[in-house]
């Protein structure tokens, strides 16, 4: 298999993954996927994603299928039909928006506690966004309010970012990329 | 962020117990003041420890506030024109006038005209500004104004009577060059749609005042459109409907009734009269809800017929209406006094909201992005966010009202019996003559038992001493089955605080049949309220199988009338009947 994926590799012939992106409405999912794309492939204008959209991109070693949900209350429904094909899941949470951080923990607890998540070992990889606000609260304070330590039976991981400028996003991503390598091998 | 027991379709988003927001339900409200699609609330804050502000909030934090230059009645916000980007106006209802605030800056002012003033008031003003008459002709030509008053006094007069006499001077000095003007005041202010019935459409703002009436000013050119008079002054008020087409304003009045105003009629189409005056008064679909001062939710229709009424557990301090079009839900909130809000869809009562103290305002709408979000503030000043979760689902808990299932199962009631029929058909005949029997017969049954009391009080035979100076109580326990028996007498002195002395209990039995170990025994000091067991052995003699009464006396010493006597029936021996 190791020999195998080495001559996939070398012919450029990369692992599909699918990814899940969730997070409330106006966290910035669509801004970080779009981040993630090459620079010639990303839109200029970010407009609220409407059911979900199907993005792809590329790191060095994998390629990934990234099903960007919208996280508006009437879609979320819609999230959990996705959760059997989902091989990792990216959070997004706004940390300026100290109001919903009680909502966005719920909608992570229901997801933990679905029960197509509930028994597999899916890497979560967690996006503290927004850190150019002024008034954001740091991702330690943000794993602190979504009692991220509670998880025990994923792997887990999280950074600030700022979607925007694109800081925090490839830190991220690498933490991913060897998560799903290490489930593979 | 404290649990909420019964609360699990919310989410505890926020809680300041020191947010120092003191205001009712009719000063907040919610809007999108920036226009980023981001809802903030603004309050008229009646102040209490600082001043009047006009604040606003957003997220979990106070964004802004400016001061009010008058106790604010009520606030509203609404569209006053097409002009993009959209954003709300907010109006302040105070005194006679309302403010209203653009980009939370002062835009304008506008006062509602003023009333009639007496005649007569005026020329006794005038003989003062001429110096016709001194204070004290003023001050009883004033009263005998009042008394007579059709039209009512200005403020500046009644302010005058109510001054101490030193103060009276200095104050016609001050105000005797000023005309003589009577406003009246706003007491609730609501908003109605001008032509559509979109979300951001124009709106007017209506006004119920002091002085019983009802306008309805443009938006544009804030010039009153309709003026319709009630016959109480207002102090809530719901709009329904747009101006142009068809409306409906339901006030609640003073004088504790409802009025319903419509369209193209400056007086109230119907009146519902309630049966204490309302506290809240909040519109369910065509439906009004009102909660009453007697701790009743009462519905009605548009036409005044009342629907349902629900007793409360506690008296209502505020009413909300609960809206989600996107789920098609409906209900009431209520705010109790035993601090505990309860959400009502007609007269079920569907969920219960602790909090930490009592709330004086409600309010529920799209707050930041979050469209069910329910924002009340506490009377200490307190501001609570509970956000509603995606998941909840209000089923009716209709278990305690209306009739029991059971009622309905059908009871396999026998047939009449001819001795039913003839007991009937007696009682028929000869009721009167079977009520006096029964009349007569408990009239004796009283006397005699009256008699035995009368006879038990003169021979002590109670077991309560009846004397005020050894007020005593006792009772008395016989265990065993024989022949030896234990009797047990428990002895309490029932004074408040004075001890009783040299008691001694004595026994009369038949000697044949019983023998006792001490039939005279010393009762030791009885302090009061005290229980004290005295206990002694009988033995029964007797192998017939008969039993006996014993007398049981507490006297006291030197003294031959029993102060307490009982009498014990002694149950049958049944170690000799054995034998």
């Amino acid at each position: 298999m190791g020999l195998f994926d080495k001559l996939a590799g070398w012919l450029g012939l990369k692992k599909e993954v699918n990814v899940l992106c969730l997070g409330l409405d106006n966290s910035g999912k669509t801004t970080i996927i779009n981040q993630l794309k090459p620079s010639n492939a990303q839109a200029q204008d970010i407009v609220p994603t409407i059911g979900f959209s199907i993005e792809k991109f590329k790191t060095s070693s994998l390629s990934f299928t990234v099903f960007d949900m919208s996280g508006q209350g009437r879609y979320r429904n819609l999230w959990e039909h996705y959760y059997k094909e989902g091989q990792a899941i990216i959070f997004v949470i706004d940390s300026a928006d100290k109001l919903r951080m009680v909502v966005a923990k719920e909608e992570l607890d229901t997801l933990l506690n679905h029960p197509d998540i509930k028994h597999r070992r899916v890497p979560i990889l967690f996006f503290a966004n927004k850190m150019d606000v002024r008034d954001a609260l740091s991702s330690v304070k943000v794993s602190q309010l979504l009692c991220l330590e509670n998880i025990k039976d994923k792997p887990w991981h999280i950074c600030a970012t700022d979607a925007l400028k694109g800081e925090g996003l490839q830190e991220g991503v690498d933490w991913l990329q060897d998560q799903i390598k290490t489930m593979r091998t | 962020m404290e649990a909420c027991p019964g609360g699990g379709q919310w989410l505890d988003a926020h809680y300041d117990p020191v947010a120092c927001v003191n205001t009712f339900s009719s000063c907040v409200a919610l809007a999108d003041l920036s226009g980023d699609g981001e809802n903030r609330l603004v309050v008229g804050d009646v102040g209490g420890s600082g001043g009047m502000k006009l604040k606003v909030f957003g997220g979990t934090a106070l964004l802004s506030d400016s001061s009010l230059l008058d106790l604010p009645a009520g606030l509203a916000a609404f569209f006053m024109d097409l002009h993009e980007p959209r954003i709300p106006a907010v109006a302040v209802a105070s005194g006679p006038s309302v403010y209203v605030y653009k980009n939370l800056r002062p835009y304008f002012k506008f006062t509602l005209p003023g009333s009639e003033v007496n005649v007569l008031e005026q020329d006794v003003w005038q003989q003062v500004r001429e110096g016709h008459i001194d204070h004290v002709t003023l001050k009883e030509m004033l009263e005998s104004i009042r008394k007579q008053a059709d039209v009512p006094l200005s403020v500046r007069s009644l302010h005058f009577l109510s001054l101490d006499a030193a103060a009276t001077d200095e104050f016609v000095q001050l105000h005797k060059q000023q005309p003589i003007r009577r406003q009246t005041v706003i007491t609730c202010i609501a908003t109605l749609k001008k032509s559509t019935a979109d979300e951001d459409g124009v709106s007017c703002l209506v006004i119920g005042t002091e002085s019983s009436d009802v306008y309805i000013l443009d938006p544009e050119a804030f010039i009153i459109l309709s003026k319709m008079s009630l016959p109480d002054a207002p102090s809530m008020m719901d709009v329904t409907g747009q101006f142009d087409v068809e409306f409906r304003i339901t006030v609640a009045c003073r004088n504790g009734n409802i009025y319903i105003l419509r369209r193209d009629s400056d007086k109230p189409k119907y009146c519902i009269e309630l049966s204490a005056h309302p506290v809240g008064l909040v519109r369910v679909g065509k439906n009004v809800v009102v909660g009453c001062m007697d701790e009743s939710l009462q519905a009605f229709t548009q036409k005044g017929k009342k629907l349902w009424s629900v007793v409360l557990p506690a008296p209502v301090t505020t009413m909300a209406s609960m809206d989600l079009p996107t789920r098609g839900f409906q209900a009431v909130l209520v705010g109790l006094a035993n601090c505990e809000v309860h959400l009502y869809r007609d007269k079920n009562l569907l969920s219960t909201i602790k909090t930490p103290d009592a709330i004086s305002s409600i309010c529920f709408g799209r707050y930041g992005r979050e469209d069910g979000t329910l924002i009340m503030t506490t009377k200490s000043g307190g501001l609570i966010v509970k956000i509603l979760k995606r998941t909840a689902a209000f089923e009716d808990r209709d278990g305690a009202h209306g009739p029991p299932p059971a009622q309905s199962i059908r009871l396999n009631v026998p047939k009449k019996t001819k001795l039913y029929v003839d007991q009937t058909l007696r009682e028929r005949d000869c009721g009167a003559a079977m009520h006096r029997a029964f009349q007569m017969d408990l009239s004796r049954l009283r006397l005699a038992a009256t008699k035995a009391y009368v006879k038990a009080l003169e021979s002590s035979l109670t077991p309560m001493s009846s004397s005020l100076t050894e007020p005593l109580k006792m009772n008395a326990v016989v265990q065993g089955l024989g022949p030896s028996f234990k009797l047990t007498l428990n002895v309490q002195n029932t004074a408040a605080c004075r001890p009783v002395m040299n008691l001694a209990i004595s026994f009369l039995y038949d000697e044949s049949l019983y023998r006792m170990r001490n039939p005279y025994m010393r009762i030791p000091l009885l302090v009061p309220g005290l229980v004290y067991p005295v206990e002694t052995f009988v033995e029964c003699t007797s192998d017939k199988g008969i039993s006996d009464i014993i007398k049981v006396f507490v006297l006291h010493e030197g003294r031959s009338v029993p102060l307490l006597t009982a009498h014990i029936n002694m149950p049958v021996s049944e170690g000799v009947t054995l034998n």
